[in-house]
């Protein structure tokens, strides 16, 4: 465990805001850091900034996060990490679909992919305009963003899966990266494999450990632990995660089923 | 060369895995099997009901060669755990069934429970260092040791395997009273307490601040408990804590452990571990001139 501070609090949307911390790291896209607030508690959060000064973002929707809202630049907090397999650039011509608070690991997929020269479409989705994330940060490093909203206040009226559908039907992409709510990850796995698209998908489980050793964040089907073998996997191997899109355990270890929303 | 048997349990390998390793999950536990090599699996300590454990950080590297961890318990509940057991099973090693109870009704729930569900043993968690007053309660009581045995040895037809702590003044007594309450071996020793403050913050890690310690740094303190109990008990003794390589497999032994369990050592070498010790088991008897596992057993006494 190593100690922190708060280096500048940035307000992303009403309920999402980005952290960035004076420790510096090289780390892979898609890794994930355990953040500690003392006497609080420890939880997992994937970089949305992965060189230099380590950032994260995050959504405030409960007891941890809500008080991490509360922190003030300076505040401490304890780090382990980075963990994880992250994301792997295939081809010249990525696809990054995102929902939610699933962009921040493919935001840093992005900076990354663009310092390699590689030419990057994102399609983000949220309910609405103000919630949607890192439009202008994608923007701004030369990616080409598509948007879409529930409500239809920016871009499509509707899910990223429908903005996914139609540019499949135009246009050609080496490998799709997706990270966001499971059943619309499950959607994107879908329509990308109809394309012969390969798919990189990030996936959460309960974290406890974060090293491999709990068995918490276990996944049935292949019995892979997202901590450590994930949390991205590539679709041939989530197509042998028997419980993707399904269920996924809660912090005793019951099964507690996805509501299919979108 | 390593086969072996403890009561009634055959094991390809001496080396088991310890409960609350990577034991939450079936399919896991079916992996540690195929793809890891363990010659025995416990499940995650089982308990009447789910509990979610204690709040995180659950786990802290202590640098000098170990972990400190309070899960708390965290568990789906015996119920909940019945298909896991079938997928287990499929590994084709003997699954043990690990229990832990808040009273003595507790752990005879569980334990036919997992009877019923087809474990070949359950191993009774005595001891679990950081789960308030309850879990390190019985362990460390002579007198309770022998009534929870008793009862669950009385109300099962599967062997009963004691884990003890060895946090206690004296943990040959407890062993004893265990075998004299009529258990089928005893495991030595679960996670020692411990606690980790960080010293930026002046506060302790732990979400439980007092967690168990495991791993190699406390292996000498559980081979010397596992020395000193088998001098005194005829049972056969697991030996639990720290083991890492094949060398500290056959120290264990040597202590009179007739079969070793490993948890924490996948950390550092992974689940193939099993496979790899076993290897290096295999190296270090030839070495010594022995056909078989069982001549070690107990001969540093
Ligand atoms: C690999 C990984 C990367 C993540 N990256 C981000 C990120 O970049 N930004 C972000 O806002 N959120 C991220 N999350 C989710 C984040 O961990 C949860 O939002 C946070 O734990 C919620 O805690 P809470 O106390 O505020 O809310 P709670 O009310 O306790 O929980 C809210 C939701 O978070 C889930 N959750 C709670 N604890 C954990 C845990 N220990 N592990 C996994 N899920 C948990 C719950 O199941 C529930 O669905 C990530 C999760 C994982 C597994
Ligand atoms: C993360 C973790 C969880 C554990 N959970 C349990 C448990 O549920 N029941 C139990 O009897 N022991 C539990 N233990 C203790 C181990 O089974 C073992 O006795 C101890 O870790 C010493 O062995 P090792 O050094 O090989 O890990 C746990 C240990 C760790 C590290
Ligand atoms: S969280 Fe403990 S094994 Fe992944």
């Amino acid at each position: 465990m190593r100690v922190t501070r708060i280096k500048e609090i940035r307000k992303e949307t009403e309920r999402i805001k980005t952290y960035i911390l004076e420790e510096k790291v090289d780390a892979i896209p898609g890794q994930f850091v355990m953040v500690w607030i003392p006497d609080v508690d420890e939880k997992p959060l994937s970089l949305s900034y992965h060189k230099g000064n380590m950032g994260i973002t995050v959504l405030a929707q409960g007891p941890f996060t809500n008080k991490l809202a509360e922190l003030r630049v300076g505040d401490k907090v304890g780090i382990r990490g980075p963990f994880g397999r992250g994301f792997k650039i295939v081809g010249d011509s990525l696809l990054l679909v995102g929902g939610g608070v699933g962009v921040p690991p493919l935001a840093a997929l992005a900076d990354e992919a663009i310092q390699n020269g590689k030419k990057v479409t994102a399609i983000v989705g949220a309910i609405t305009k103000s919630e949607l994330l890192f439009v202008d940060r994608l923007e701004n490093i030369g990616v080409r963003v598509l948007t879409c909203t529930d409500d239809g206040t920016c871009g499509t009226k509707g899910f990223t899966t429908d903005v996914l559908r139609d540019i499949l039907k135009k246009e050609k992409f080496d490998q799709c990266y997706t990270c966001g709510p499971e059943i619309m990850m499950l959607k994107v796995l879908y329509e990308a494999k109809k394309k012969g698209i390969p798919t990189q998908i990030s996936m959460e489980r309960y974290i406890k450990c974060g090293i491999g050793i709990c068995g918490h964040c276990i996944v049935d089907g292949t019995g892979q632990r997202v901590c450590k073998e994930g949390p991205v996997f590539r679709d041939v191997d989530v197509e042998k995660i028997s419980e993707f899109g399904k269920y996924h355990r809660d912090a005793s270890g019951t099964k507690i089923y996805f509501r299919n929303r979108k | 060369m390593l086969k072996t048997e403890i009561s009634s349990i055959k094991l390809k390998t001496p080396l088991i895995l310890a409960s609350g390793i990577l034991g939450t999950a079936g399919t896991s536990l079916k992996r540690i099997v195929t793809m890891g090599g363990a010659g025995a699996i416990v499940t995650k300590s089982l308990g009447i009901s789910p509990r979610s454990g204690h709040k995180s950080p659950t786990i802290v590297k202590e640098e000098k060669g170990g972990l400190i961890s309070a899960i708390g318990l965290a568990n789906p509940g015996y119920e909940n755990f019945k298909d896991e057991i079938e997928i287990a099973k499929q590994g084709g090693a003997p699954v043990i069934g690990s229990v832990y109870g808040f009273s003595f009704r507790e752990y005879i729930e569980v334990a036919q429970g997992l009877e019923d569900y087809g474990v070949a043993a359950v191993e009774l968690n005595l001891s679990y260092p950081n789960v308030g007053k309850t879990g390190a309660f019985y362990g460390k009581h002579k007198e309770l040791s022998f009534e929870v045995v008793k009862a669950v040895k009385e109300s099962v037809g599967i062997p009963v395997i004691a884990k003890l702590t060895a946090n206690v003044s004296d943990i040959v007594t407890v062993a004893k009273s265990c075998e004299d309450a009529g258990c089928d071996a005893i495991t030595a020793i679960t996670a020692l307490e411990a606690m980790k403050i960080n010293v930026d913050t002046g506060r302790p890690v732990l979400g439980n601040k007092v967690g168990g310690l495991s791993g190699p740094c406390i292996k000498p303190i559980a081979v010397r408990c596992v020395y000193e109990i088998a001098k005194e008990v005829d049972v056969p003794v697991i030996g639990c804590g720290g083991a890492t390589t094949g060398e500290d497999a056959v120290e264990f032994m040597m202590a009179g452990a007739s079969a070793v369990q490993i948890g924490t050592g996948i950390l550092t070498r992974g689940i193939t571990i099993f496979k790899k010790v076993s290897k290096e088991m295999e190296e270090i008897l030839k070495r010594g001139g022995y056909k078989n596992v069982g001549e070690i057993i107990g001969i540093a006494h």
